[in-house]
């Protein structure tokens, strides 16, 4: 058999599983971790000379332990913020001083896209400020779904924007270039974008009069003041801005540790005494709440590696790369927002360096064509199987409807988004003024 | 997701399920665990030349590495002939092993007439001690001999995070204060010329640097293999200082096969080809081979893969023009022939120089990729287990080991 005849195989039966899996089981993690297993055991039956795959399903479960663990940490620090009250004095303090809408909601566009600027992930800044943002977007009467929606496009806005921009940095480690000339390439169509969500998700709201906002949001802790609503804040970013402008003189202390040492802060600020237990029990309710995220993190993992290991995911590059220069144009969004939702950050390596590459060949802008494609990665951060970045934002916001709908609301600025990119694509050259 | 959650079927909330899944992820973590293990502590051996002279370890360079994981053995043929001295490091990328392979194949059979040769084929040994996460390679690859088989690891491009944790969410690299991928903290070939307190990984780069400094070395070559699609393969990457000897020695090597060369760009930091020559006296050459295994659109990765390097996805590819050295699947780009490169390569690059710089003349010999073409690469590697061969044995570990013939002895009869 033909290794592409051997790879469509095992394509069709993960597919096939996953499918049944979800249905069956209601558990998009368990699905991808059974399908992962399942395409590698196929894979050994079929494939000759393939070691049996223990070690390589262990081994994928490494693959984003780190983001695991970050997002375990992040999610303590706020809920810990949030149980203090400086959430909710911080929301007070907002709502009262501004009384225009659009002033507030900008005010919320760039407090979310800080943290994943900072950090090059979404999701840190959904866990951060999602739900301080959610709150004060619904109050500016802007509906649940539309809320959602500006967490969700904001978030990965914030993903996309420098200086840490993941998906561009491991192209350019990929393909040897420097990590320069890209703040305006990815800054601009960003606030073109931004902007054009806050006036597409805004419009039409109304917001309720200041007095009925904070007569119905919860009174603040008697003794929270400006520094302990923003000392713990302080000293997160500050040990984030250390890591990138003072890193030779600061140990290496990742991201988790940061977010710990956060939660400490947020502890001693805390005006009202808690118990040992108080603070156990917010920590126990975290794990339940970001259990799902984090097994959904490390069965893409999984499932990742059994991909490679088996050949599949090769299978879905060369297809893609191999088509047609025209067919590429067409179908670049498509497969760069679903690799995404397949393989996370895999896609950058997978699609993002071999297309840089190609672009070299033909004597094309690589650094433009490289941020185009990292504009369009993000958008598949709420497509399946993983939709990482989608699940966290409707849980962060507490959005009940169905996730369809949810991605419906957002097609719209994602298309913005993936229109502008694409046009970066096709036609570099004119961008060239913003390198 | 709580609507979710609640509708989940039965079969997962049962406590017999529950109890299998543990049961069965205990399993499973338990043969992996071993595996794991397997990979850290595995051994390389080689036989070593007899002009073998001293063995001297990175950690002489910096003490601190000392017992680390990223301590290493390198090892010294001095032929007692004033001349120049030359550094050949393989194995920074761990997952490059034609790199090392190509290392032990000069170890076991070097001849020098004039001159000092330095051969570290672990450059960063914390990588070789465990798998590419997200690759999914196999452990090892074995080379076949007529006395048995020879097997080496293959390992990842990163240090070994149970050495170097946690990343930074960036790497700013030192002293440049250039942005890179995060990952790039724990790749030795981003992080020269390194710190001598800095992380784990820039020790390691510091101490190779203060290697070339203290031995005063005149030629510094790094070994590597590359993707197919990846440009600079098949290439030597040099600076300005020695970029016209590279541009002789590829010349040379066009009998035998395509080699390109490069200038190395000054805007890119922390490569062995810009900050050894930048930071140190030595001429510096980075090599690279064609590794269709390290490509990113590979089919199944398997050993065999590893050894023949025949992929088709990657002749389609080829097909389109979309890889940077010609592909024949029939061919493809198998081990002897990369370490054949290599050999020939490092050799034309010591010549090319000693021509141009009588002062630092370097006269060597080993395997050229002329004799492996015709005598295959199994020939040049020595049985550890023969007699006659018993002094010579060397183990490469991160600290002196004694070579574990029982070992080797109980793996080859379970074998048969």
């Amino acid at each position: 058999m033909s290794t592409y005849l051997i790879t469509t195989i095992l394509f069709v039966i993960m597919v096939a599983v996953f499918v049944i899996c979800s249905m069956k089981l209601k558990s998009p993690e368990i699905s991808m971790a059974i399908t992962g297993v399942v395409g590698a055991l196929v894979g050994f039956f079929l494939i000759d000379g393939m070691d049996f795959p223990v070690r390589i399903l262990v081994e994928g479960l490494f693959i984003n332990l780190d983001l695991a663990i970050s997002f375990i940490c992040a999610s303590i620090f706020v809920n810990m913020y949030s149980y203090s009250g400086a959430m909710t004095a911080v929301t007070r303090k907002l709502v009262g001083t501004f009384n225009n809408k659009w002033i507030l909601l900008t005010f919320m566009a760039i407090f979310m896209l800080i943290p994943g600027a900072l950090t090059g992930a979404g999701s840190i800044s959904v866990f951060v400020m999602g739900g301080l943002v959610a709150t004060v977007v619904r109050y500016m009467g802007v509906s649940e779904k539309k809320t959602a929606a500006f967490v969700f496009i904001f978030a990965i806005l914030s993903a996309a924007c420098p200086p840490i921009n993941l998906w561009t940095m491991i192209i350019t480690a990929q393909c040897n270039m420097p990590y320069v000339g890209f703040t305006w390439l990815l800054s601009v169509p960003i606030a073109i974008v931004g902007i054009f969500t806050i006036i597409f998700l805004g419009w039409g709201s109304k917001r309720a009069p200041k007095e009925q906002i904070l007569a119905e949001l919860p009174e603040a802790p008697e003794k929270m003041n400006i520094i302990r609503i923003l000392l713990p804040l302080v000293v997160v970013i500050g040990l984030i801005l250390l890591t990138l402008y003072a890193a030779f003189d600061v140990p290496v202390i990742g991201l988790p540790l940061t977010f710990l040492i956060g939660t400490v802060v947020v502890i001693i600020c805390n005006p009202v005494k808690r118990t040992f237990k108080e603070y156990f029990k917010v920590i126990n309710d975290t794990m339940e709440q970001v259990f799902p995220l984090v097994a959904t993190v490390l069965s893409v993992g999984v499932l990742q590696e059994s991909m490679t290991q088996i050949g599949v995911k090769g299978l879905i590059g060369v297809t893609f790369i191999t088509m047609p220069m025209i067919l590429i144009f067409v179908f670049v969004l498509f497969f760069a927002a679903f690799a995404q939702g397949s393989l996370s950050y895999g896609s950058a390596i997978i699609i993002g360096a071999p297309l840089v590459f190609m672009y070299n060949t033909m004597g094309f802008d690589t650094t433009i064509a490289c941020a185009a494609l990292s504009l369009m990665f993000p958008i598949g951060d709420c497509l399946p199987p993983s939709r990482i970045t989608g699940r966290l934002t409707c849980e962060t916001v507490g959005y009940k409807g169905s996730y369809m709908s949810f991605l419906k609301q957002v097609a719209i600025p994602c298309l913005v988004l993936g229109a502008i990119a694409l046009v970066m694509f096709i036609h570099p050259a004119w961008f060239k003024f913003l390198k | 997701m709580a609507n979710e959650k609640k509708e989940k079927a039965p079969i997962l909330a049962s406590k017999k399920v529950k109890i299998i899944i543990l049961v069965c992820v205990a399993i499973i973590a338990f043969f992996g665990g071993k595996e794991f293990w397997e990979l850290r502590h595995f051994k390389e051996v080689f036989v070593a030349s007899d002009e073998l002279t001293e063995v001297k370890w990175l950690s002489d360079y910096l003490p601190e590495l000392k017992n680390s994981w990223f301590d290493t053995p390198i090892y010294v043929f001095d032929s007692g002939v004033e001349g120049g001295s030359v550094f050949i490091m393989g194995n920074v990328h761990p997952y490059e092993p034609a790199s090392s392979i190509t290392c032990y194949v000069m170890l076991e059979n070097i001849h020098v007439e004039c001159g000092k040769v330095f051969i570290m084929p672990q450059g960063n040994y914390s990588g070789s001690t465990m798998g590419s996460t997200g690759g999914a390679y196999p452990k090892f690859v074995t080379v076949k001999t007529e006395w048995g088989e020879q097997k080496y690891r293959i390992g990842a491009r990163e240090s070994n995070p149970l050495d170097q944790w946690p990343d930074p969410f960036t790497y700013v690299h030192y002293p440049s204060g250039q942005n890179l991928a995060y990952q790039d903290i724990r790749n030795m070939n981003r992080t020269y010329p390194g710190r001598a307190d800095g992380t784990p990984t820039e020790m390691a780069s510091y101490a190779i640097m203060e290697l070339l400094r203290k031995e005063k070395i005149d030629i510094a070559i790094d070994i590597h293999e590359a993707s197919i699609m990846y440009p600079v393969v098949g290439t030597y990457v040099a600076p300005d200082k020695s970029l016209s000897i590279a541009g002789y020695a590829a010349m040379s090597l066009s009998e035998y096969f395509n080699m390109k060369f490069e200038a190395s760009p000054k805007s890119l930091r922390g490569l062995s080809h810009r900050e050894w020559g930048d930071y140190s006296q030595a001429l510096p050459f980075l090599m690279e081979t064609p590794e269709p295994f390290i490509d990113r659109i590979t089919g199944p990765i398997t050993e065999e893969f590893m050894l023949e390097g025949k992929d088709e996805f990657l002749a389609k590819a080829a097909e389109k023009g979309l890889t940077y050295v010609p592909y024949d699947i029939e061919e493809g780009q198998p081990m002897w022939y990369r370490v054949g490169r290599h050999l020939s390569g490092a050799a034309e690059a010591i010549a090319w120089t000693s021509y141009f710089y009588p002062d630092i003349v370097v006269e060597v010999e080993w395997p050229l990729f002329e004799d492996i073409q015709a005598n295959g690469l199994g020939y040049y590697l020595h049985d550890p287990d023969a007699p006659e061969n018993a002094s010579k044995v060397q183990v490469v570990y991160h600290k002196p080991a004694a070579y574990d013939r029982t070992y080797q002895d109980l793996e080859a009869a379970f074998k048969q």
